[in-house]
């Protein structure tokens, strides 16, 4: 095989044809060059390519957006924080070269420039950056792997619990994925409980401790095969004070956020709504809404095990069971969670079960790193995200289909080479929703008379189809377009974008 | 015709490109690739159609491409050109700075042709 070596990537943005050819001759043999001719292209390849571009020249004076406005959306996007910028321009006034400084660019060349002096401002720069990126890369693994054993080792402890009981360690797999399940859903329809995605984070985690009270029971109690009697039932339900107990106990770690919601779940997880809970009869919402979800995820887990006095019963009628009540009263708004996302816990727990270790699942990182947006350089993510972009490209390039992808903020409308060239467009359009261009060539509907832009808009709908007259270069045709809206993977999903094709008809 | 003749021609500093950019074949290909540029055209183009702020990007292109090849000559018109727009005018002034910058151009690109057609016939 040929031996492949990957360059970094440098990109180019300078609306003269000339500039960028010197420039990519000049760096060429070193880095792989990336051109763009306009501020509107620059923010499409940054938006697509992310931290793997490890440079941009950026000429100050072009059409549509300059480069002002790149540096603009790209401090706006973070992109700043990680992409170094060199200005190339034969504007001098200091006026200039002020702002571009205050706006984050590292570095500004004059013209004319020495080639030789170029090639080194590029590698001091990239070298700089990617020393920087390197220390940060250290740290988000170090934190990753001590958040990894941490995990592990509580998964530990709860199993030897399990263990004792005779159980296979899926039970606190199953409730944990439940617990993280329903508090994302909580969150995304009610601010009421006020819950960060550390916390979240941190009340799955804790979720796996709530049964380490039953390390207290006695075998024979733990382990009896059949139905409890009264004094037996009296001694079981000791474990969730006892597991609170051993925590409060603890010396060292007491007032770690951890321990203390790992508190709450232990003695509060089997208080109901209605105040007939144990062991304390807490009522509403003076039951913590850590315990309260995990109530709630321990209850559909045991519905839905075997156990040796009962069979297991089905995904649908566990949720029915506990939406009646038939296992106590819980929260209106965790029932109303529950329904909302039945069909994802099913799915996700399924998947575990066949699965088997949930450690195959993306790494949890702090969220708090994650949401500086800084260690987004996560090495594996940029190569799964490099594979994609490359599928995609090759898919895009030699399809002969009009592809395209709306994205919101910033506002960009990317085409497929050919979906371009039959459109008459450029690839790339920025604020498309305000293009002429874009709006008149693809026509409102004929029933409905909805246009393009409020196809483009949020709504409920994932995917529509709709047909249209479309503008092919001069000539108008009728078409069918798809569409796909685009949501984040964030606790509240928000829209982004949409996917779409265009089909002559 | 060598690439230093071609400089003298148009008026350039064939010297202190080479000194800049190390390699005359990397500045030939540059200079060559002048021919088809755009900025001029563009220029003209906003030019006629009074469009001040088109032209001024425009002479401001040319004026980076001149100084990066080093063509002196259309360099110092094209600077005095592009200082000239960043007022936002096309007054009387403008069109005598106009005629001299094209006079300049002219004589660039008749030189790179000559240059063109050599190299072809090698």
């Amino acid at each position: 095989m040929k031996n492949r070596t990957i360059k970094p990537k440098i990109l180019i943005v300078d609306d003269s044809p000339i500039n960028r050819t010197l420039l990519s001759n000049i760096l060429g043999e070193e880095y792989e060059i990336i051109e763009a001719e306009n501020g509107a292209e620059a923010i499409a390849i940054l938006e697509n390519f992310g931290i793997e571009i490890t440079l941009v020249f950026l000429d100050i004076y072009m059409p549509k957006i300059d480069g002002f406005g790149v540096l603009e959306v790209m401090r706006e996007k973070h992109w700043s924080d990680n992409i170094p910028v060199i200005i190339i321009s034969s504007d001098d006034s200091g006026e200039h070269i002020e702002k571009a400084y205050e706006m984050g660019v590292t570095d500004f060349i004059g013209r004319q420039f020495d080639a030789a002096v170029v090639k080194r401002r590029a590698t001091n720069t990239i070298m700089l950056y990617s020393k920087q990126k390197l220390l940060e890369d250290m740290v988000a693994n170090q934190i990753y792997e001590k958040e990894k054993n941490s995990n592990m080792l509580v998964n530990i402890l709860s199993h030897i619990v399990e263990f004792r009981n005779g159980e296979s360690g899926l039970h606190i797999i199953h409730v944990k994925i439940f617990t993280e399940i329903l508090l994302k859903t909580l969150v995304s329809i009610t601010d009421k409980y006020k819950l960060s995605s550390e916390e979240i984070s941190i009340i799955s985690i804790a979720s796996a401790l709530h049964d380490i009270g039953k390390i207290s029971i006695p075998d024979a109690v733990l382990n009896k095969p059949g139905k409890f009697t009264d004094e037996e039932f009296k001694i079981m339900k000791t474990h969730s004070k006892a597991g609170a107990e051993i925590l409060e106990q603890l010396t060292l770690y007491k007032n770690e956020p951890l321990v203390k919601t790992a508190y709450e779940i232990c003695r509060w997880h089997h208080e109901r709504f209605d105040g007939r809970g144990y062991p304390d009869g807490l009522k509403g919402d003076d039951i913590p809404i850590s315990a309260q979800v995990v109530a709630m995820a321990d209850v559909y887990d045991a519905l839905t095990s075997e156990r040796c006095y009962k069979k297991a019963f089905s995904h649908e009628k566990a949720v029915e069971m506990i939406l009646n009540g038939e296992c106590g009263e819980f929260n209106p708004i965790l029932k109303e969670c529950l329904k909302s996302s039945a069909g994802n816990i099913k799915n996700e727990l399924v998947h575990i079960s066949s699965a088997g270790s949930p450690e195959a699942k993306m790494p949890e990182i702090t969220p708090e790193i994650l949401s500086r947006g800084e260690l987004s350089s996560f090495k594996r993510v940029m190569c799964m995200l490099g594979c994609e972009r490359e599928k995609n490209k090759f898919v895009s390039d030699f399809c002969n289909d009009i592809i395209f992808e709306y994205k919101l903020d910033p506002s960009i409308l990317t085409l497929s080479a050919f979906g371009a060239e039959r459109l008459g467009l450029d690839k790339s359009i920025v604020n498309p929703l305000e293009e002429p261009a874009v709006i008149n060539r693809i026509k409102a509907t004929h029933n409905t008379r909805k246009d393009f832009k409020e196809y483009l808009s949020e709504d409920k709908e994932t995917i529509t189809e709709y047909k249209c007259d479309i503008i092919f270069g001069n000539e108008t045709k009728p078409a069918k377009v798809i569409l796909k809206k685009l949501y984040s993977f964030d606790n509240k999903p928000k829209y982004i974008g949409v996917v779409g094709k265009i089909i002559e008809l | 015709m060598t690439l230093e003749e071609t400089y003298f021609k148009l008026g350039g500093n064939y010297e202190k490109v080479i000194k800049l950019l190390k390699s005359p074949v990397l500045v030939r290909k540059i200079a060559l690739k002048f021919i088809d540029d755009k900025s001029f055209e563009l220029l003209e183009k906003s030019f006629n159609e009074k469009n001040s702020s088109e032209a001024f990007r425009a002479a401001h292109t040319l004026k980076g491409v001149c100084l990066n090849l080093c063509f002196d000559r259309l360099c110092l018109t094209s600077v005095e050109m592009t200082e000239h727009l960043r007022q936002g005018n096309i007054d009387d002034k403008a069109v005598e700075i106009f005629g001299r910058l094209k006079e300049d151009y002219l004589v660039t690109i008749s030189a790179l042709k000559e240059l063109r057609t050599v190299i072809e016939k090698q």
